[in-house]
């Protein structure tokens, strides 16, 4: 699939071309796309495909060796930086630290001063629902809890963006809720770009205005999810046929994908599909099949590596 | 946000976590008492202690000289307690059921096997002292002319040089090392500490790496700092008040050598310790990559212990000039006024100079290390960190 800029006119951060290796390894290979202010960005990819090593690069604690990160236009630098909401994939804290310490102190870290980083250790330990665990060592805590205390770092100094590393791994269901309310709130109510990675397609799909995917450092697929979703669903047909009617077409160009959903070439003509059906049963569905955002992730995972191979 | 504050909210974190936690309360009290007990203990050996002895005297004559053993106990720092017996029976059984440490007869003395010395002296000199003033008493002289025959007044002792000053070079040498050593290790595990729990990557994410080291050696030396001072002054208040111990004029000035010498030591080896603990990625490897340093403040430390014995020997002089060894032994030999000013002034001077260069060197070094995860570097490869 080909590379596609966002059509955004005023992308918030901006990844040109990066480019970083570890010794032989190739981790981002020109790896570029955009965010949006308030857009929630699924940052998606098998392991390994680069994806911690960009927000690293994002956030300045590794430098790319090509390739640029922009922010509002202009070259991302420290002050921009102290801007951006983090979290490690590996979470970061303070093992032996109280949690309101520990948060006023990444609060302050970040330019807020005292009695500002105070308020908003206590607003967010409170949306958090850890409130009741300020005065806790993190390590006391729960690993659930150790990681909305994390988030709560992430947020604690009202960022202008967050970047999340699989901020969603290892929470309960309640957790993931609370958290997917949270994000939403900052970026459509704040207008705080959200990028995040995930494995849990899912709630990628469910939670993301646009997504990123990765593999093997290379961008293979970006945009908003619905137009990535329809973009693929032009070539695919469901056709449902009443009673349980073993069929399989015989026009030319058509291939079966997947239960009742056919592949059709350029040249294959989707009506021509239908007449066929009708003369197998009665046709109950026929329309454009949308794949979920797995499928999607699926196919463009495995046509890179057909890519990579051929 | 400016560096100085970035370097501001680290060291304050590190002084207020760490004061807070048992393990400095617990070290500093630990401190505190041996150097406590240490002052207690040689004000008990310097001071003049007093043997008490029970004497027992069979028979008039006998009594006469306990008497006079009683009235010379102070010159023998004894203190005497009289008994006296009527048949040589009593006498030794009180001797054998150690009632009486020993009893005079007219022609003798009865003890336990291995009597004290101080007592067999005392009994004799009182024993020459009554017969000389028998024997003077026959030949009509006065009681006043015999006591000042047989009494003379006691010589005068004049002891040259000071015998705690080595005591107080000991105990400066001994806190300068625990101090170091122990901050130090703190440096090195609070870097890997932040490794390993990857809490590097969020705050670095938010100042720069070498704001974090210095605020983390700034917030570690002057918690050290502290519990230094707070030791230093508990011994000093034991120690001046009470005259427990005769300290010597130079122990006020060596307080104030081994606050400085904290400073510069810290420096030179809290630097060297953060980069052992940048190099590696896990608590369990801290121990290896910090052991040469280890090795050198132990090395340094007995070089101090040997150096205090001859504090002028050659030995003592050059180590004076190495800065990894001279914090142990600059006090150390300060305290015995064994130590030059021109010499003070170019150790110093000496130790400034390799303080900065190792700032220098592990600001480099942390730099490019303190994100990197795996295996430990060798020494050949920080130094190839440090020269890019």
């Amino acid at each position: 699939m080909a590379f596609e800029r966002l059509g955004h006119a005023q992308a918030m951060l901006t990844l040109d071309a990066i480019s970083k290796s570890y010794g032989e390894t190739r981790a981002l290979d020109s790896l570029s796309f955009e965010v949006a202010p308030g857009q929630m960005f699924g940052f998606v990819g098998p392991n390994g495909a680069g994806k911690t090593t960009a927000m690293r690069i994002v956030i300045g604690v590794l430098a790319p060796d090509s390739g640029a990160v922009a922010w509002n236009g202009a070259p991302m630098d420290a002050e921009n930086r102290r801007q951006i909401g983090y979290m490690p994939e590996e979470r970061g804290l303070y093992p032996k630290m109280r949690v309101a310490h520990q948060l006023v102190y990444h609060a302050e870290l970040h330019g807020l001063p005292r009695d500002r980083a105070v308020e908003q250790a206590d607003i967010w330990t409170e949306r958090l629902g850890i409130a009741e665990r300020r005065e806790d060592k993190v390590e006391d805590l729960s690993l659930g809890n150790q990681q909305r205390v994390q988030l709560a770092a992430a947020l604690v100094h009202e960022p202008k963006l967050l970047i999340l590393d699989e901020p969603f791994s290892g929470l309960d269901p309640t957790g993931v809720d609370v958290l997917s309310e949270v994000l939403i709130a900052e970026a459509h109510d704040r207008e705080v770009p959200v990028v995040f990675s995930s494995h849990q397609l899912d709630l990628v799909e469910r939670l993301c205005d646009a997504i990123a995917i990765v593999k093997d450092g290379s961008l293979v697929a970006s945009g908003e999810v619905e137009q990535l979703r329809s973009e693929r669903s032009g070539r695919r047909w469901r056709v449902e046929l009443d009673g349980e009617s073993a069929w399989t077409p015989s026009l030319q160009g058509v291939r079966p994908v997947a239960d009742s959903v056919y592949e059709l070439d350029e040249g294959a003509d989707p009506q021509a599909l239908l007449d066929e059906a009708r003369q197998h049963g009665a046709v109950r569905q026929f329309g454009p099949d949308q794949p979920s955002l797995a499928d999607l992730f699926r196919e463009v995972v495995a046509e890179g590596s057909d890519k990579a191979t051929s | 946000m400016t560096g100085r504050r970035a370097i501001f909210l680290t060291a304050r974190r590190e002084l207020r976590e760490r004061a807070t936690s048992r393990a400095f309360i617990a070290s500093t009290i630990v401190q505190v008492v041996i150097v406590l007990a240490i002052v207690i203990v040689s004000s008990l050996a310097g001071s003049d202690d007093t043997e008490s002895f029970k004497l027992g005297a069979l028979g008039e004559r006998p009594a006469a000289v306990a008497d006079a053993a009683e009235a010379q106990q102070e010159d023998f720092s004894s203190e005497i307690e009289i008994t006296s017996f009527e048949t040589e029976g009593e006498a030794r059984a009180a001797v054998e059921n150690d009632e009486v440490d020993a009893v005079i007869t007219a022609d003798g003395l009865i003890t336990r096997a291995g009597p004290s010395e101080t007592l067999v002296t005392l009994v004799q000199q009182a024993s020459r002292s009554v017969a000389g003033a028998e024997a003077l008493g026959s030949q009509g002289l006065t009681d006043a002319e015999i006591r000042a025959a047989i009494e003379p007044k006691p010589l005068e002792v004049d002891e040259i040089g000071e015998e705690s000053s080595a005591g107080v070079a000991f105990v400066s040498s001994l806190l300068l090392y625990i101090a170091i050593i122990a901050s130090g290790y703190a440096v090195a595990t609070g870097v890997v500490e932040e490794k390993s729990s990857r809490v590097v990557e969020v705050i670095l994410s938010a100042i720069k790496p070498v704001h974090l080291l210095a605020g983390k050696v700034i917030g570690i030396g002057l918690m050290s700092l502290g519990q230094l001072l707070v030791i230093v002054i508990a011994g000093l208040a034991a120690a001046i008040p009470t005259g427990a111990v005769d300290l010597p004029d130079s122990t006020l000035p060596t307080a104030a050598l081994i606050a400085l010498y904290f400073i510069l030591g810290y420096l030179v080896y809290a630097c060297a310790f953060a980069v052992s603990g940048a190099i590696v990625s896990r608590q369990e490897d801290v121990q290896s990559s910090s052991a040469p340093l280890t090795l050198v403040l132990v090395a340094a430390y007995l070089v101090a212990i040997s150096a205090a014995e001859s504090p002028e020997g050659s030995v003592a002089v050059v180590a004076t000039f190495i800065p990894p060894l001279a914090p142990m032994i600059v006090p150390a030999r300060a305290a015995q006024d064994a130590l030059p000013l021109g010499e003070l002034v170019i150790s110093v001077a000496l130790m400034i100079l390799a303080a900065a260069a190792l700032l220098w060197l592990a600001a480099r070094v942390y730099d490019r290390t303190v994100l990197r995860l795996g295996a430990p570097l060798k020494l050949r490869q920080v130094l190839g960190i440090a020269r890019r």
